[in-house]
């Protein structure tokens, strides 16, 4: 028999995601109305229509082409904690480790002058570091990876502030500019600004982000080392019997996350897009952004690439909305509410399969009684 | 030395109020991640409460009524938790995970958009509460007593009481053992899961509005509450899920984060000449490694994090 | 006027996704009368009485008690009318006073909820008085033995007053003495009026204790005889549908070098403080069939673990073919030559979100023949290798390779870890109770791959809890009590009752490896 189109593992998460993002679209035009009921159309559009608020097709290209810069990092912390989450970790400190990227990588280029490979290379081994305290914790003290995540995540935060201060402009909080103070850190753009109205700030990071995406599908899908990590996600128990080291795999799971998380913080930082704020309080959003783009995005490396471009895509939309009237963490609050909504998604799977089975039953019932009717 | 006390009390206040909450939610079988996003929800409730409240109001019932507002947030906040995990079998770390982001995120939402209201050039995500802190104060000498420490502590006592003298907790506690077991004697395990993690909402509201009120005397909501939540569940974790080592144990955690406060004050301390960012770290470092050394044999209760699922038994 | 039935099931039907459990199903239990329900592993026993129990709701039919029809959707409306379960797996909080686990549910509170457990520990003491079943109320439930256990499930029912007591397969986990014992207090329930339904698929037992037995077979209703109008044979012939043969043919040993030696191993415990397997020595040879036989608890878990490399040792030495291994990684014990059905097929046996043939190399994926030198796996390969297997050991399934191994029945999925563990060609085979929980087909099918590999020249390592199977397959049984081997016996030159005594405790000798 055929399978059915919506049976598809593929199709159903898709469909499930979608309902996630309108869900969480609608909650968030909810919460606009209760806000200020005038604008709160206008105000969620503009959310979703990001830069084509702008009317000129090239402001349009090179806005497309910021949000795509970061994108990229957002992409490498989803695919962080995607690969760990497939050995059945949560790695709630890609968010620290990513902030441990960017230590690492503004350090080597601002004060010790490392041409741009030296410090990615810094950043990823600064990731996979602190991802291998995590996963050495878990599996030689059985310490929960999401709480020694969230503390390795401030302690990592206020250690880069203690560092980045070193590098810093004297008269603000902020780090100096890479592209000022040591251009040979920038990664090189290969000529794709052009593509983006000479928007500077388009480098290799994208397509790299890409390729790590893909990578990671192969590594998960085609290799004896994702067989074995699957193995190890789905039951620890198992893995251990057949021979496998599972605590060798959860330390090496979790640097390679770690790693995935460090290197966005260089994608980023080396594109001289932004700058570290020293006083910063918080760890930075983007590891928990990277939830939302994984889970929205099924689970699946493919699926992160767009579901990654989406979240940035509507975060940096909120930075439009009219500020006499709405704030920009109205995007925030909607990719906060898509996780939420994204717990779901097992249920959205089971209750459409319910939906499916009725209706098989129903056609083979009528299928049935149509034969009798033939036989008589 | 007397304001480390003061300062060593009223976070162990906070973290004990939350500790209680987690282990209230983890003792029905949910493990609540989303007491850091609760701890958010419960100040903004109570801060909004001292805002809109009459300052001349009297005491008592200045703090009745923020307490009440704290605790009600908290406690809707947690249903959200509670329904997704427990009538629709979600996985209850993405959505603890999305409620603490969701948390800091609503709060900042809802205090702009009430600062913008009120005075359209105000972006600040920032509530003061100056004179209505006053009521949670007493003076004694030079020692500011925080009626919060009294309510942990009747809160350590009466969570003692319930776990481990009443009905509820003893069946509270076989849902979070053996839910099946429960079942089989007749005891609703969504029901008695969804006391516990609304008990944790309460709990985790309380310390929100507790910990708003230890130090400054205004907020802003952009911040949340520092990791706060997780040390809680670090307390809970270390006080191996019991109400009275719970309080122990939230004594020593909270005497690290009061070091971060007051360590200036110590001339020996000043001497070592450490950055104060390294006694910011203090409370993660000392928790990082206390789980390191007491998490390997856990006493978790044994069904925690498994949603109950009542056609499999 | 006095009704006979306590409770009539009339005409049940009870579906799930893709089967039908009970089909049309009845059964009338007398007042005062022990009432058997035989039948094999999924043959719909237990389904039924959770449904008498209010665990599920029947599609059809109707339940009367005392003549009277009754609805039971629930626990509770199933104890309200008197209705009393001692389960399977039972259903007690490990962590809780005996005392505790009575009263769970119908609580004695004063004001503000708060528990009043005097007057709660004088009617247990009471009742257990009564009935002879001893247990201390206030010892943790995971400090006492499983009989005890037992006794609490039942002082549960008592506590409730409950009318009508269903024992489901209560036998299982206990030694014969214990079985001997808990069959007289049945019969003293009896006598004191309860009525009681006691499900098992053992005939001795039900000869010995019922008075009346209902067959299922498949989920239908075969038939209901007066016990002391029938045979063991009538009742097995109705249970399985044709004549058995329980006796496992099998030729005499051919024994030939020793290819697991165990010397004085000692393994911990991960429940409490002891050591689980204590200075245990043993040798398996070629050809022969070793059974360790004993009251599941008493460390046998733990030395398969030890032999296995689950568990690190404590101290002693294992030589697989003469080659220590004692503190090789199960890895190297795999290349090696051992094989390990394990105890849990679920836990350990099959990653079951994984298809049927990515299960079948679960320990094989990294040789030449299944991953490239590069490290990616030959799909062809493993696709030509699991089609070969599944063909050969007649595993059954809706997809073939693709199928999930989630969605098998248990009896084709531990075929296939059969397969598996078979096809390893190892020298020695460790089975841990390789027949649990599944039917007679699969269980003779079972018996006779271990017979055929011992008759292959390998060593087997059998662990078991079913004395049917203790008696049967194995050449040599080592009797395990608490984490030490306490006798060796000739399955051929002993009893049931001898095995018995040395299982409880009662009795010692000295083996030497």
């Amino acid at each position: 028999m055929k399978k059915n189109f919506f049976r598809r593992e593929g199709v159903q998460s898709l469909l499930a995601s979608l309902i996630c993002i309108l869900l969480g679209l609608f909650i968030g035009y909810i919460v606009l109305l209760i806000i200020n009921p005038k604008g709160a159309f206008t105000a969620i559009m503009t959310v979703v229509k990001n830069f084509f608020t702008y009317s000129k097709p090239s402001a349009q290209a090179k806005y497309l082409g910021n949000t795509l810069v970061k994108s990229a990092p957002l992409l490498m912390c989803a695919l962080s904690i995607m690969f760990a989450y497939k050995v059945g970790l949560f790695n709630i400190g890609a968010s620290g480790q990513y902030c441990a990227g960017t230590c690492a990588c503004l350090y080597a280029a601002l004060k010790w002058h490392w041409p741009w490979l030296g410090c990615l290379a810094l950043a990823i081994l600064a990731g996979a570091a602190f991802g291998a305290v995590v996963g050495l914790l878990k599996s030689y003290c059985n310490v929960n990876e999401v709480i020694s995540g969230i503390m390795l995540n401030w302690i990592i935060l206020y250690g880069t502030n203690m560092l980045l201060t070193q590098v810093k402009e004297p008269t603000s909080p902020y780090t100096y500019p890479v592209r000022a103070e040591a251009p040979q850190a920038l990664l090189p753009t290969l000529g794709l600004g052009t593509i983006f109205n000479n928007n500077i700030y388009v480098t290799i990071a994208i397509p790299l982000a890409i390729i790590m995406a893909i990578a990671i599908m192969i590594i998960l899908d085609k290799t004896r080392f994702g067989y074995e990590l699957k193995a190890t996600g789905f039951n620890r128990s198992a893995a251990k019997y057949c021979g496998m080291a599972e605590k060798r795999n959860i330390i090496l799971t979790l640097a390679i996350s770690g790693a995935l998380a460090g290197m966005g913080a260089s994608l980023l930082y080396q594109t001289g897009f932004v700058q570290w704020e020293c006083t910063t309080s918080s760890v930075p959003a983007m590891g928990f952004n990277g939830i939302a783009a994984t889970f929205l995005g099924g689970l699946n490396p493919i699926g992160t690439i767009f579901s990654s471009y989406f979240i940035q895509h509507i975060t940096a939309g909120g930075a439009y909305v009219d500020k006499t009237m709405y704030c920009s963490q109205i995007s925030d609050l909607i990719s906060a509410l898509i996780i939420y909504l994204c717990g779901f998604v097992l249920f959205l799977k089971f209750a459409m399969n319910r939906i499916l089975d009725r209706w098989e039953e129903k056609k083979r019932l009528a299928q049935a009684s149509a034969e009798k009717g033939g036989n008589v | 030395m007397l304001l480390l006390i003061q300062y060593t009390l009223i976070f162990s206040s906070v973290l004990i109020l939350v500790a209680l909450g987690g282990c209230f939610s983890e003792h029905s079988g949910v493990i609540n991640l989303g007491l850091e996003g609760i701890m958010v929800m419960g100040g903004l409730g109570g801060a909004l409460a001292m805002r809109y409240l009459p300052p001349d109001l009297p005491a008592l019932a200045m703090i009745l009524v923020v307490l009440l507002c704290a605790i009600g947030l908290g406690a809707l906040y947690s249903s959200l938790l509670a329904i997704a995990c427990i009538n629709f079998k979600a996985d209850q770390t993405i959505v603890g995970t999305a409620l603490n982001i969701l948390g800091t995120a609503a709060a900042t939402v809802i205090v702009k958009a009430i600062n913008t209201a009120t005075n359209p050039n105000d972006v600040s995500s920032t509530i003061q509460y100056i004179r209505p802190k006053k009521s949670f104060i007493v003076n004694i000498g030079s020692f500011e007593f925080n009626w919060f420490m009294l309510i942990a502590l009747i809160a350590v006592v009466i969570a003692y009481i319930v776990l481990y003298k009443t009905r509820f907790g003893l069946r509270l506690m076989a849902c979070g053992e053996h839910p099946q077991a429960a079942d089989s004697v007749g005891i609703n395990v969504y029901k008695m899961r969804w006391y516990g993690v609304l008990i944790s909402g309460v709990f985790g509201g309380l310390g929100g509005i507790c910990y708003l009120l230890a130090g400054v005397s205004e907020w802003k909501f952009e911040n949340g509450v520092a990791g706060f939540g997780f040390l809680a569940l670090a307390v809970m974790i270390f006080g191996q899920w019991k109400p009275i080592r719970i309080a122990v144990s939230a004594l020593l955690f909270g005497a690290f984060r009061a070091l971060s406060n007051v360590y200036f004050g110590f001339e020996f301390l000043q001497s070592l000449n450490i950055p104060s960012t390294v006694y910011n770290m203090m409370p993660y470092i000392i928790s990082l490694v206390v789980l390191a050394f007491t998490s390997r044999h856990s006493m978790a209760p044994k069904a925690e994090g498994i949603p109950y699922d009542k056609s499999q038994r | 006027m006095d009704n006979t039935y306590a409770i009539e099931m009339l005409n049940i039907t009870k579906r799930f996704p893709g089967i039908i459990a009970n089909d049309n199903v009845s059964l009338q239990l007398r007042k005062g009368e022990i009432h058997a329900l035989l039948g094999e592993n999924g043959a719909g026993k237990s389904t039924l009485m959770s449904v008498l129990f209010g665990l599920y709701q029947a599609e059809e039919g109707i339940i009367k008690k005392d003549g009277v029809e009754v609805h039971i959707n629930d626990p509770n409306d199933a104890n309200a009318l008197g209705i009393g379960m001692v389960h399977q797996h039972f259903k007690l909080v490990e962590c809780f006073t005996v005392l505790d686990n009575i009263i769970m549910g119908v609580e004695p509170v004063g004001a503000l909820g708060i528990l009043q457990k005097r007057q709660a520990r004088e009617k247990v003491m009471a009742i257990s008085e009564k009935y002879g079943l001893h247990v201390d109320p206030d010892a943790l439930v995971r400090d006492i033995s499983v009989g005890m256990q037992q006794r609490t499930e039942i002082l549960k029912m008592l506590y409730r007053e409950n009318e009508i007591l269903i024992f489901d397969e209560p036998t299982a986990v206990l030694t014969p003495q214990e079985i001997e014992d808990l069959m007289q207090i049945m019969r003293n329930l009896v006598k004191e009026g309860k009525s009681i339904l006691f499900i098992s698929h053992k005939l001795a037992e039900i000869m010995a204790v019922s008075d009346r037995c209902t067959v299922l077979r498949k989920g239908k209703h075969v038939g209901t005889v007066d016990t002391n109008k029938t045979s063991m044979e009538e009742l097995s012939a109705m249970m399985v549908g044709r004549n058995v043969n329980f006796h496992v043919q099998k030729g005499p040993a051919k024994l030939g070098e020793v290819v697991l030696e165990v010397s004085g191993i000692t393994v911990a415990s991960k429940v409490h403080k002891n050591n689980a397997v204590k200075k245990v020595s043993f040798k398996v040879r070629r050809g022969e069939i070793v059974c360790i036989a004993g009251i599941d608890g008493n460390g046998q878990t733990e030395l398969v673990h030890g032999i296995t490399g689950l568990e690190p040792l404590v101290e002693g030495k294992i030589k697989l073919c003469g080659q220590d291994i004692s503190n090789a990684s199960i890895r190297q014990r795999n290349v090696k030559g051992m094989s390990h059905i394990p105890e849990d097929r679920h836990k350990h046996g099959l990653i079951l979100d994984y298809s049927l043939e990515d299960n079948l190399i679960l320990e094989t994926y990294f040789q030449p023949r299944f991953t490239s030198k590069a490290g990616f796996l030959k799909r062809d390969n493993i696709r030509d290798y699991s089609e070969k297997l599944i063909e050969q050991y007649d595993v059954r399934s809706s997809q073939g390779p693709a199928t999930r191994a989630r969605s098998m029945s248990g009896g084709n999925q531990q075929k296939a870890i059969v397969a598996r563990e078979i096809d390893k060609n190892p020298e020695l085979l460790v089975a841990v109770q390789p027949t649990r929980g599944l039917d007679v087909g699969a269980i003779e099918y079972i018996h006779h791959q271990l017979i055929a590999q011992r008759d292959d020249g390998k060593a087997v390592l059998l662990v078991s809890l079913e004395l049917d199977e203790v008696m049967d397959i194995p050449d040599r049984i080592l009797v395990m009590y608490e984490g030490e081997i306490v006798g060796q016996f000739d399955p051929k030159k002993t009893t049931e009752e001898e095995l018995g005594l040395y299982m409880a405790g009662a009795k010692r000798m000295e083996v030497k490896a």
